[in-house]
């Protein structure tokens, strides 16, 4: 079974957490009200004045002119799905982000032993949902991932919509078309030959509807028996490796700037060595007492672990920094994380197994030598006569 | 001519011979055909590359990567990174000024060369030297034999005699003579 756990949009629930007063405020996120810009989402309060999303914001605020208008927080939105995500991941590693930004799944399947009584597992991931969102959220649970999702759309917060397996065709039955994906030309055909119920739908055989629609059209028609053959992609949460050391007092010697980066790389390999991973890249930030602070980037070909390897793709770079002031912090920070076991060597091939990408290759090489070393050139045939319109070089 | 029906992969082709023989219309006009299966790479020491030839050629210029080095080790450097990454051919144009560190360069890049099967090209304008015709798996040199007249009295192309001097992989010391055609857009 699979449950879809659906929480208002996370640009509401970010505005809400930044300020609790809005709760129970006609609000609407997208920008501000004079700016050209559409809506994003609105609180259920500016939904009931009749703003509804892709509306201009010009529209939204004659529709509830005493609405909060509030710009798109990219980064807040992505803190707030993150959350909700790795709130799931303590249930099950079998998570998924939905299509829907506020919409997360879990496998239900593997849980019966840790949890027999399905109503307490979901009780308790709402709890767990609530405490880190503040906001109740709606679960659905059913065979799939389209009717778990169609099922939290219309179950309330306080009660989860469990749709049977068996049931699942009768569920579904009464719902309009309009919850199924489907382009306009297949909803204008669906609706002309008077077909608006899902129930109706359902009534046509399978060959019927491929004779009629095309075998594109029938992923529609499993959709609207129940069946969704989507797999559940499983979300990871993000690995941090970074480690940091205070420098007091701050140093202005090489050598002992060596030193301590060398300790750091200790430390990252070991974080790194834990978790079976190599770094492709390491930004090293090093901040300096009245300058800005100065980032530094490393990357490698392959992912590297141990510290000897780390140290000798920071030691050059930190040797060729233009260093200004006396350095009060040093951070590592490890990047493009891999599984390290790609370094395995080949027994049977003559290579290591591992192979780098073109574009990796490129960048690396542009890091080392400068972005202008490999090009890339776009002839104009048909540009004014001079070299320079005609042959166009760019950083590959 | 080559005796195995192209260039070697994972081997060096060397292309010698004086100014304005030939040479690098012939490795221009492998890379356009390499282009068409895969990536390809142009180091372009001496900036003679000409794009609007390649273009001519109908060469896909988004699989072409050219790299303008400053340096010898700068353009080593970057083809064994390329080759190593999947690059299938990497034509290198030498300055015509004398390659010092080449020859202690090349062992390393053979072998990554071999190791990626990428096909490697060498264009160099001046005798090369012992080390570069050693590690050479195929030396064609290159040397302009006459002016080629249209009827009218009108240029029409360039005539070249082609010779296999080194071939590790069939029998060397065939020659053939090629026309370039004039004007080359």
């Amino acid at each position: 079974m699979i449950c879809c756990v659906r929480t208002p949009h996370p640009s509401l629930v970010a505005a809400w957490l930044k300020e609790p007063a809005l709760r129970g405020r006609s609000l609407v996120i997208g920008g501000l009200a004079h700016e050209r810009a559409s809506v994003t989402t609105a609180s259920a309060e500016a939904r009931a004045q009749g703003v509804v999303e892709g509306m201009s914001l010009n529209q939204a605020q004659q529709f509830s002119p005493d609405a909060i208008f509030q710009p798109v927080d990219e980064e807040a939105i992505a803190r707030v799905r993150q959350s909700l995500l790795s709130t799931l991941h303590h249930f099950t590693p079998d998570v998924a982000a939905g299509e829907d930004p506020g919409c997360g799944f879990l496998r239900l399947d593997r849980l019966t032993l840790r949890w027999p009584d399905c109503s307490r597992l979901l009780a308790a991931i709402s709890r767990a949902v609530e405490a880190v969102i503040r906001e109740t959220p709606a679960i659905g649970v059913a065979s799939s991932m389209f009717v778990s999702k169609v099922a939290a759309a219309h179950a309330t917060c306080n009660a989860p919509m469990i749709v049977d397996h068996d049931r699942t065709r009768a569920y579904l039955a009464r719902y309009p078309i309009e919850i199924l994906p489907l382009d306009d030309d297949l909803r204008e055909y669906l609706q002309l030959l008077g077909l608006k119920t899902i129930g109706r739908l359902q009534a046509i055989s399978r060959p019927a509807f491929r004779r009629q629609f095309g075998v594109k059209a029938l992923e529609v028609y499993d959709l609207a028996l129940g069946d969704d053959r989507r797999r559940l992609r499983p979300w990871r949460p993000a690995v941090r490796i970074e480690e940091s050391e205070p420098l007091d007092p701050p140093v202005d010697n090489t050598e002992a700037l060596q030193f301590i980066a060398r300790a750091l790389a200790e430390r990252v390999s070991a974080s790194l060595l834990a978790q079976g991973l190599g770094t492709r890249a390491l930004r090293i930030t090093l901040t300096q007492e009245s300058a800005s602070p100065l980032p530094i980037e490393v990357r490698f070909a392959y992912p590297m672990t141990t510290a000897g390897e780390l140290f000798d793709g920071i030691r050059p770079r930190l040797l060729r920094a233009s260093i200004v002031a006396p350095l009060e912090r040093i951070t590592l920070r490890a990047g493009r994380l891999e599984a390290a076991y790609v370094r395995q060597p080949g027994l049977l091939i003559r290579r290591d197994g591992f192979k780098e990408s073109i574009a990796d290759a490129v960048a690396r090489l542009q890091e080392e030598y400068g972005s202008s070393l490999i090009q890339r050139v776009e002839v104009h045939a048909d540009a004014a006569p001079l070299v320079d319109h005609r042959i166009v070089w760019k950083p590959a | 001519m080559t005796g195995i029906g192209g260039w070697p992969v994972g081997r060096l082709s060397l292309l010698t011979g004086p100014r304005g023989c030939g040479k690098r219309t012939l490795a221009q006009r492998s890379v356009a055909a390499a282009s068409l299966t895969g990536p390809v790479a142009y180091v372009d020491f001496p900036s003679r590359l000409d794009p609007e030839f390649l273009n001519h050629l109908d060469t896909r210029l988004d699989r072409l990567l050219v790299v303008r080095p400053k340096s010898l080790k700068e353009g080593m450097a970057s083809v064994r990174v390329l080759a190593r990454a999947g690059v299938d051919l990497i034509c290198i144009d030498l300055p015509r000024t004398r390659s010092a560190g080449l020859d202690a360069e090349l062992p390393h890049l053979l072998h990554r060369v071999a190791e990626a099967d990428c096909t490697l090209l060498l264009i160099y304008d001046a005798e090369a030297d012992d080390a570069i015709r050693y590690y050479a798996s195929m030396i064609l040199a290159f040397q302009r034999s006459a002016w080629v007249f249209r009827r009218d009295g009108d240029l029409e192309g360039l005539l070249v005699d082609a010779t296999v001097v080194k071939n590790r992989l069939a029998p060397p010391g065939l020659k053939r003579r090629l026309i370039i055609p004039y004007p080359i857009p």
